[in-house]
């Protein structure tokens, strides 16, 4: 089946059947990568992901099927599988018309037009080479360099119901780089950058100095000694502590958790749910940034949303469905994995602006407690609020210097209580390391975040040490 | 069954018209049903078949791999090409290839993979599950006054791999989830669990109102949780959380890792790790275990390996590629181009988990953790918990917004008590047990 106007009206037409209703996202998504391991490029990688999803709402009732068959027949069989939910409802009156061309969405990309489709191989493996180098010759002690380069476009139209008819290309590369250093102990070091731009994006921002970072990690790590255990006073790092944000306020702020009452920041607008330090973003339209989108995998265009001003929530991330239920309108924050599955209302890029205070203050100000560089990664439970977030890089704080690094802990807080605390903010603001991936009910979609240096009067840090 | 070998020996052909020395291509066909329930309302249901295929191709020692769900004669064959140019910028190793020829005979169906009451059982009835989920979750305390909704999840799969070599083999398999994620009401606070289960077929899942009640029992007790004080002392995980650790044991173990020095148990093969309780095995061959399959990813015959017996590390895991660069055989655990768990276990013990429980003067039980970094060269381990303090052989208050910290291999040489509660709901499975001393972190 030829997806054009009329092929989307025909399908639209059924999968609406009784419902409020419809839509339908096609996605075309190629990604290109290679892996180097031992100095040598051990493998290439080319997924494809082609199909169609279809949705038909009714109520808060969400019928969805995909096909990656894009025959006639597959195609209406998945409508009228979506449309199955609305078939106790009584019919609205409404004609699907869809027509012209999808209009192409103004890109917030930093990337040439048309992707490159074939041919990078050599520049991909060339790259991932300099990275090796780069990381070995930073220190002796590196022993061990796996390294992952991609590259993909994904190419989406969404058409629905209502006669909105549009289209996107998304460029997304990365490179990571992981070091395992030798010395005292072992030590691991992970960095990755990229962003939604393309290739030429590694001439900027060399793969030798994303390889350094590893390399700096891994040597760290090697040197580190056990985390102490307890509350204290935690300096979180400018760029990766975005990851903060995004746990302990980001999740509870989506549209569905708040619709339904199960974030601890329901019914909450207008309400103090932090410091009056605090101020959250969360914004699609930040050019190149990973988690960007010209326009959400329901059509609506990405927005700069104000999520927390001056310790006031503000407002939710909505999709379409959340956000008719809810009365409000969509933020741009409807987003999905793959064609496979329906959309829910997501994060962007999240991050918190310029607060007064610098770096070298903030550290000065604390007697003893852990400086939290950088974050693998973050989890949260969002109805009562606790998240965890793991270290990557940590230092011991002791009068006001930085002494012995430590070794990868989880710090656990809870939301509301831990934004409370926030009792200084850096004026060094800026985004973590291109590479991101946040999961929510099993789907998984890049993302930003960003921060300034933070310090949080007392969060409880999960190390082994009772010293 | 024919249509997809001749498919999937379609794309080998391809790959060895564009230059290829040996491929290998396995057809996935997945029929998923779902259906999720909030309160007395069906807020979701998808239905979908899907198809996808994985293409390997070595071409004089360099290997390449692609996954796409663009099945056309076409797009199969340009993406087939495509995939050997690609593989021809990787180096030279004189380890990558297919597996020797392997005869396979049979479709595995003495592994009791295939349930026919996934096909048989009306939508309606799957419907009513997940509605019947919420409802007993909703009545089994009033304090359960939301819920992040119930799910019934059913899956069809049809694997088919063929290769150069001229192996063709398929199976089928089948499986069922039922989960539920009741929130309680405990004053201004929420308190949210989440239990589920798993198996092959309706009749051998776990039964909606037990799913119900547990889910909703762990919502209803961990009300008026709070902070424990920092201290060390024996920890017991409950089999879900028993079986995350075991996750990081696996990972340790994967020769993938091994390999390129990512392993806190390099260098210790023949050593003893684990105290005498630590007997560990992947077992592909488990009569309806979740993990079961008569051949691996590249066509190895699985089989049942002995990882650790009475604490002593006897191998890792390997598929092909890996057994060949570490100079061992590959153990049948090739998955989808890396090295995965069949199912993979701990022995279990003879006493019940309240028993492990009874015989603990002062600790603490987990029953839930939070968070998933193990740093992976060290062992160190660190996750937010909730669970209950234990006083006097006694659960004796519900704790929260703590964490717990130790190194795995410590962890493994601690296990001192194994409950008898293993059960086969997943790939990677464990009873409960108890680790003699681990940092608990809180207040």
């Amino acid at each position: 089946m030829h997806l054009d106007a009329a092929a989307f009206e025909k399908i639209l037409t059924d999968a609406l059947g009784a419902g409020e209703y419809a839509d339908a996202f096609y996605e075309r998504r190629v990604n290109r990568s290679f892996r180097l391991q031992d100095g040598k490029i051990h493998e290439a990688g080319l997924v494809v992901s082609r199909g169609v999803g279809i949705r038909a709402l009714s109520g808060e009732c969400t019928g969805y099927a995909y096909s990656d068959d894009l025959s006639e027949e597959a195609l209406l069989h998945a409508a009228r599988v979506a449309a199955l939910i609305a078939r106790d409802r009584a019919a609205k009156v409404s004609i699907v018309r869809i027509v012209g061309e999808p209009a192409q969405a103004h890109s917030v990309y930093d990337a040439a037009d048309e992707l490159s489709a074939n041919g990078q191989s050599a520049t991909y493996v060339d790259l991932l080479a300099r990275a090796d180098v780069a990381a070995r010759a930073y220190d002796p002690r590196v022993r061990a360099v796996n390294a992952t380069l991609s590259e993909e476009s994904q190419e989406v139209v969404v058409a629905t119901s209502e006669g909105r008819y549009v289209r996107d290309r998304r460029p997304l590369v990365s490179l990571a780089v992981q070091s395992v250093a030798h010395g005292a102990a072992r030590g691991t070091g992970m960095f990755g950058d990229g962003g939604r731009t393309d290739i030429g994006y590694f001439t900027r921002r060399s793969p030798e100095e994303i390889a350094r970072e590893s390399a700096r990690i891994a040597c760290v790590n090697t040197e580190a000694i056990e985390a102490p255990a307890g509350e204290m006073e935690v300096v979180v790092g400018a760029g990766s502590g975005g990851v903060l944000l995004h746990e302990a306020v980001g999740h509870g702020l989506e549209g569905d958790f708040n619709r339904q009452g199960r974030s601890l920041y329901s019914g909450r607008v207008g309400e103090r749910v932090a410091s009056d330090l605090v101020t959250i973003f969360d914004d699609g339209n930040l050019a190149g940034e990973r988690g960007s989108l010209a326009i959400d995998d329901e059509g609506t265009p990405g927005q700069h949303k104000v999520l927390v001003e001056n310790g006031i929530l503000r407002g939710y991330m909505q999709d379409r469905l959340n956000a008719g239920l809810m009365g409000a309108e969509s933020t741009g924050s409807g987003r999905r994995q793959s064609f496979r599955t329906p959309p829910l209302p997501r994060m962007c890029n999240t991050y918190m602006p310029d607060g007064a205070s610098t770096y070298d203050e903030i550290i000065a100000s604390v007697k003893k407690g852990v400086f939290a560089k950088s974050f693998a990664g973050g989890q949260v439970e969002i109805s009562k609020g606790d998240f965890v977030f793991m270290l990557a890089e940590g230092y011991l704080i002791e009068d006001g210097k930085l002494s012995a690094p430590i070794r990868g802990a989880t710090l656990i807080g809870n939301g509301p209580d831990v934004m409370t605390r926030v009792v200084m903010v850096g004026n060094d603001t800026r985004f973590a390391g291109r590479s991101y991936t946040c999961g929510k009910s099993g789907q998984y979609v890049p993302v930003g975040v960003g921060m300034p240096t933070v310090k949080i009067a007392s969060v409880t840090v999960g190390g082994s040490s009772l010293g | 069954m024919a249509d997809s070998i001749a498919l999937a020996a379609g794309a080998v052909e391809s790959a060895v018209a564009s230059g290829a020395g040996e491929a290998e291509a396995t057809l996935t066909v997945v029929e998923r049903f779902s259906v999720e329930a909030r309160d007395r309302e069906v807020t979701t249901l998808e239905q979908s078949t899907g198809r996808s295929l994985t293409l390997r191709v070595f071409v004089d020692g360099k290997k390449a791999m692609l996954a796409t769900s663009d099945l056309s004669r076409d797009g199969l064959r340009k993406f087939a090409r495509e995939t050997v140019e690609a593989a021809r910028h990787v180096a030279n190793d004189p380890y990558a290839g297919l597996p020797e020829a392997q005869a396979f005979s049979g479709d595995g169906s003495a592994l009791e993979m295939y349930a026919a009451d996934v096909r048989e059982r009306p939508n309606e009835a799957k419907i009513d599950d997940a509605l019947g989920l919420e409802a007993l979750a909703r009545a089994y305390d009033p304090r359960i006054v939301n819920s992040g909704g119930s799910h019934v999840v059913d899956v069809v799969a049809t694997i088919t791999l063929a290769n150069s070599k001229g192996f063709h083999g398929s199976y089928r398999g089948t499986q069922v989830t039922r989960d539920s994620a009741p929130i309680a009401q405990d004053g201004a606070s929420k308190r949210v669990a989440h239990y589920g289960s798993a198996a092959r077929g309706y009749a051998s899942v776990e039964a909606v109102d037990s799913i119900a009640r547990t889910a909703a029992r762990r919502a209803v007790d961990m009300c008026g949780a709070r902070k424990p004080q920092t201290t060390r002392c024996p920890v017991i995980f409950e089999r879900d959380i028993a079986a995350l650790v075991l996750s990081d044991v696996f990972s340790a173990l994967n020769a993938a890792n091994v390999a390129v020095g990512n392993s806190f148990l390099i260098g210790k093969g023949g050593h003893k790790i684990g105290s005498g309780l630590v007997t560990i095995f992947d077992d592909g061959r488990l009569a309806g275990g979740l993990g079961s399959a008569p051949f691996d990813s590249e066509g190895v015959p699985t089989r049942r390996t002995v990882v650790f017996r009475d604490g002593v590390l006897e191998t890792f895991l390997y598929d092909t590629y890996y057994g060949r660069k570490l100079g061992a055989a590959s153990t049948g655990n090739a998955s989808s181009g890396g090295v995965g768990p069949t199912n993979f276990y701990l022995q279990a013990g003879t006493a019940s988990l309240a028993a492990l429980v009874e015989s603990t003067a002062r600790g603490v039980l987990i029953v839930d953790t939070i968070g998933f970094s193990t740093e992976s060269v060290t062992g160190t381990y660190s996750r937010g918990a909730r669970g209950f303090m234990i006083e006097n052989g006694e659960l004796s208050y519900p704790i929260d917004e703590f964490t717990i910290a130790g190194n795995v291999v410590e962890m493994l040489a601690g296990i001192d008590a194994v409950a008898n509660d293993l059960r086969f709901d997943g790939s990677v499975v464990s009873p409960s047990f108890r680790v003699a001393e681990m940092t608990v972190s809180g207040t």
